[in-house]
């Protein structure tokens, strides 16, 4: 498993918005995207869109989930189920925590679920 | 309900069998669709045309799919559909496919789309024209492409559009003809269309603005006439005026048809175990009226699922506002809602001025309500125009044309 990346303050992403964090620099060699659902909470999954290669931070979130910018197909930022069509296929997740303000991402280790 | 044939494998056709098998139903499921496996159509006058992707990338889904899930795909047509008694809670309905085989089940979903629609003029029906609908017309409008080839592209709507812009890779002479000038603006309004439409002069593409009135062909060669008295020759002619639903089956069977499969909110037909989805289904209200039969990929899916959950007896998802894409020279347009309905057009530029997205409006109360929205490269705007006509969150122009308000502040 890869190393824990420090990725910077929860506040350089506000509310409702997502970073890339490239795949030169998180060890997987795949865009991540970090996202700031409106629950306050943050989220990674791999940042290309499962149907065709739309960059999932320029989609829209809400309730928890990423609507792409291309085609609209939904994935869950928890699970990163894919919700709709066209995408068929899940999201990779990857864990990321807050500490002391800071956000950890651990690159290529799945989001822990309760389901 | 223990059996049900989905007649076509589209969009709204595999929608169907994915939210059935998805909703817990467990019965056995038959997909019946000449084409075989189930594709995407889409990409076809795009990326598919280009030669980006090849045919195994169309498939929604893998082929061990439908296996996994006890899902049989017939690659045949349906050629005649028997339906019970609609009284007779226990009949069956009998499916006869192109090869002679016979299946039975007591639910039955159309799903059959649309074909081309033929130009009304003599040569209109020259079978040396290309139509652009299967992965085959795809492929074999592709082959034709080649450096200096000359290619006339007869409608200039969602698919000619796009094959002009594919074909340009080929190093085609492409003439675009087009009696609208400029075309689809009642889908996007006329500020983005106009800005649309001149991409194919900037890609040097030759726009004709006219009507053909008859096509020749002779020895390969095609002349497309005009009521001027010009001509322009090409090799190669594709024909993309829109479509005819597919619906001759579903007359035969006995359905109420009328430019399309009349159905109500759960895709249900006037036989009570009989569904249709997607575009070859048209609305009927529950006061009788008649809705408009939509053609994009988003209603066939919302559609195939609102089948599925009214079959299980599910809450259908909520209505929305219809929406479609297109992509051409390297751009993405969406449009959402109707931008023909509501009275006045509020517009926000882009950084470098150019109009970027465009907001139909209407008077509702004392305020003013979205009803219709289209972007260029701006599918933020859209998904929130969605979301302001589907909530009908009343809206200020004002704040809809200035660029320093970020859309997402709009649902607030
Ligand atoms: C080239 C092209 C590009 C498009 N691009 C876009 C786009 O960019 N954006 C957008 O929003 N929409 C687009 N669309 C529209 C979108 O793809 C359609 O609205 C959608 O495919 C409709 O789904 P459907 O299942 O109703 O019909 P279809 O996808 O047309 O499927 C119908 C199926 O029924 C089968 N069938 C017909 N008769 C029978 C029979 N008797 N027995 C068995 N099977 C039968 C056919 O073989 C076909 O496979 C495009 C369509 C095309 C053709
Ligand atoms: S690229 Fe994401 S839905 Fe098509």
């Amino acid at each position: 498993m890869s190393q824990p990346i420090n990725i910077g303050s929860v506040d350089d992403i506000p509310a409702g918005e997502a970073r890339v964090l490239d795949g030169g620099d998180n060890s997987t060699g795949v865009d991540i995207s970090i996202f700031h659902a409106e629950d306050g909470n943050f989220y990674a999954l791999d940042d290309e869109c499962t149907h065709e290669e739309a960059s999932l931070a320029d989609g829209f979130i809400e309730d928890a989930q990423v609507e792409c910018p291309l085609h609209a197909a939904a994935f869950c930022l928890k699970t990163g189920k894919a919700l709709c069509l066209p995408a068929t296929e899940n999201a990779r997740t990857h864990r990321v925590e807050v500490r002391d303000g800071e956000l950890i991402l651990y690159p290529g280790e799945p989001a822990p679920t309760q389901d | 309900m223990d059996s049900v044939i989905v007649i076509g494998g589209g969009l709204g056709g595999f929608t169907v069998v994915q939210q059935l098998r998805g909703r817990g139903f467990a019965g056995a499921i038959a997909v019946v669709d000449p084409e075989g496996l189930p594709y995407d159509r889409p990409p076809l006058s795009k990326e598919f045309l280009a030669g980006g992707i090849d045919a195994e990338q169309l498939h929604f889904v893998e082929p061990h799919w439908f296996a996994e899930r006890h899902v049989d795909v017939y690659a045949a047509a349906a050629t005649a559909v028997d339906l019970p008694d609609p009284a007779d809670d226990d009949g069956r309905a009998a499916v006869t496919l192109s090869d002679g085989g016979r299946l039975f089940a007591d639910r039955v979903v159309f799903a059959t789309g649309g074909r081309a629609r033929t130009l009304p003029i003599p040569g209109g029906d020259l079978d040396s024209l290309f139509v652009l609908r299967t992965r085959a017309d795809a492929e074999a409008l592709r082959s034709g492409l080649r450096p200096g080839t000359r290619l006339a592209l007869i409608g200039a709507g969602l698919i000619g559009a796009e094959a002009a812009s594919a074909a340009r890779g080929f190093g085609a002479e492409v003439t675009l003809i087009e009696p609208v000038d400029p075309p689809l603006v009642p889908a996007i309004g006329r500020e983005l269309a106009e800005r649309l439409h001149a991409m194919h002069t900037e890609a040097g593409i030759r726009v004709v603005t006219a009507a053909p009135v008859a096509i020749r062909a002779s020895a390969g060669e095609h002349s497309i006439e005009f009521a001027d008295g010009t001509v322009v020759s090409a090799d190669v002619v594709l024909v993309g005026i829109g479509i005819e639903p597919e619906t001759a089956l579903a007359e035969a069977a006995g359905l109420d048809v009328d430019g399309g499969v009349l159905t109500d909110a759960g895709q249900r037909t006037s036989h009570p175990r009989v569904w249709a989805v997607g575009d070859c289904a048209r609305p009927r209200y529950d006061d009788g009226t008649l809705g408009r039969r939509a053609e994009h990929w988003e209603n066939a899916m919302h559609a195939g699922t609102a089948a599925a959950a009214a079959m299980l007896g599910q809450e259908p998802p909520a209505p929305t506002a219809p929406w479609f894409w297109s992509d051409r020279y390297g751009v993405h347009v969406e449009g959402v809602g109707d931008m023909s309905a509501g009275e006045t057009t509020v517009t926000r530029a882009d950084a470098s001025g150019r109009v970027q997205a465009a907001f139909r409006l209407a008077p509702a109360g004392d305020g003013q309500r979205v009803v219709g929205a289209a972007a260029i490269d701006g599918g933020v705007a859209v998904r929130v125009a969605r979301r302001l006509i589907d909530r009908g969150i009343a809206a200020d122009p004002a704040r809809l044309a200035d660029s320093s308000v970020p859309y997402k502040q709009l649902l607030k």
